[in-house]
């Protein structure tokens, strides 16, 4: 009977099953002998717990901005019961405003920043990349143009705001990490800002790696900018009125 | 035995191909495993980044508590009294986040005497508020993100006004954050040649007294 099976059929048949049982064994055998090994293993709980606790984070903050929101509405109606009430109001309004808990627009002026283009040659030079500090320093000039209200890709500034470096990703007041490109936008004098961001002393560095690597820097203008409010609550807890 | 030399050469064959394909996916698999691991972010990266969000979380927590509370307040509140004292309190909180009243609290102080210029302040500023401080002075001047330091014909101005040296940073917050912070910071310093001494003290109970100067909106906009 084997003899009549031409022999062209029964090669493929035997190289596929023994591709099937390969490809099997190989799982096999990596599940027993090299099983993720524990840095790999590790790197992925770890990461598992960074993306829940991401999650939780994601949650309180959105829970915080709705809070933020109702005690705004309250506060407008507490306004209505006295005088003395209104007045306190207001001055909770204005402060609110002023810490960034509010939403704000006006004219102003974005500041745009993106990754340069990688030296040939594979030197390890990572100036052609943005990072947190370029990130704070732009604020940081924005402020000495005149800023009355600044947002990162969204995220707004507030007087106690942190900026700092998770690898290349940007993280404010412990929200989710920002990637390049990076939008940096103000409200505030148009006219001063642009002047400040066009002089040749400012932003130096950026300037430089601009002209080296191929960094991406550019400003824009807007008779109407938005900013969020910000999704933090701001209470401290050590600091009182002394 | 035709028949059996016939059957024995495509099982040869077959184990040839069966080791080959073992092989070469051991190989692509867990090259990609180490490619994988090495594309994501190291252990220690997300051990820091596991630390960060716990605290964040933790500080998230306790600020969803105590706006849930002013809410409840306000929204029970029956009198004016009540509503007032919500407002009063909210008021004064934020004043003192923008640092428009003094305060004390614990935390630390940081002794620095050397040449130090604006970025150098800057970066002691960003490190102490990454460390959750509250409420910063430098140099006797209040500080909140958005104080302007810069560098200006040799000279240092925090907000306009010129400061000078030894430079004397007071922070106020979680004083065990702020003293690991301040440890660093010093140890850092000491280390660059520029720097005569460098020191920081814990303190239970700091007080700044200064205060900056809440300058009217003039081009934003409140809804």
């Amino acid at each position: 009977m084997l003899a009549a099976w031409p022999r062209l059929r029964l090669y493929p048949l035997v190289a596929l099953l023994a591709l099937a049982f390969g490809f099997f064994f190989a799982a096999q055998l990596r599940a027993e002998l090299i099983p993720p090994s524990n840095r790999v293993a590790r790197n992925e709980a770890l990461a598992l717990t960074v993306r829940s606790l991401e999650t939780d984070n994601a949650a309180y903050r959105s829970r915080t901005a709705a809070l933020q929101s109702q005690i705004g509405r309250l506060e407008t109606d507490a306004a209505l019961r006295s005088g003395a009430s209104r007045q306190l109001a207001d001055q909770v309004a204005e402060l609110r405003a002023h810490s960034g808990l509010t939403r704000l627009h006006g004219p102003g002026e974005t500041v745009t920043l993106g990754n340069g283009q990688s030296p040939k040659g594979g030197a390890a030079v990572s100036a052609y990349l943005v990072n947190f500090q370029d990130v704070q320093d732009v604020v940081n000039l924005l402020f000495r143009g005149g800023a009355e209200g600044i947002a990162v890709n969204g995220r707004r500034i507030t007087p106690e705001s942190r900026i700092v470096g998770a690898g290349t990703a940007v993280v404010i007041d412990d929200g989710p990490p920002l990637v390049p490109p990076f939008s940096v936008a103000a409200v505030g004098n148009r006219a001063a800002i642009e002047t400040l961001l066009a002089a040749p002393a400012s932003l130096g560095d950026l300037k430089q790696r601009q002209r080296d690597y191929q960094v991406q820097l550019g400003w824009f203008g807007a008779g109407d900018l938005v900013l969020p409010a910000a999704d933090t609550g701001l209470e401290p807890q050590y600091a009182h009125a002394g | 035995m035709p028949a059996e030399r016939r059957l024995r050469t495509p099982l040869v064959v077959g184990v040839v191909i069966l080791l080959i394909t073992l092989l070469a996916v051991i190989q692509v698999r867990s090259q990609a495993e180490v490619q994988r691991s090495l594309l994501s972010q190291d252990n220690t990266s997300l051990a820091f980044l596991i630390d960060d969000l716990h605290r964040s979380n933790d500080d998230l927590a306790k600020q969803e508590k105590a706006l849930a509370s002013r809410r409840d307040m306000l929204s029970g509140a029956g009198s004016a009294a009540v509503a007032n004292a919500a407002l009063s309190a909210e008021a004064q909180n934020l004043r003192i986040v923008q640092g428009l009243d003094p305060v004390r609290g614990p935390g630390v102080v940081v002794t620095v005497d050397a040449p130090l210029n604006d970025v150098d302040l800057q970066d002691a500023v960003n490190n102490l508020h990454v460390a959750g401080a509250e409420a910063i002075s430098l140099a006797g001047r209040r500080i909140v993100t958005g104080t302007v330091i810069e560098a200006s014909g040799g000279e240092v101005l925090i907000d306009g006004v010129g400061v000078r040296g030894p430079w004397t940073l007071v922070a106020i917050g979680d004083p065990s954050r702020l003293a690991t912070a301040g440890d660093e910071m010093t140890r850092t310093l000491r280390a660059d040649a520029r720097v005569r001494s460098a020191s920081y003290r814990a303190d239970p109970d700091l007080t700044i007294s200064s205060v900056i100067r809440q300058r009217p909106f003039v081009y934003a906009l409140a809804p």
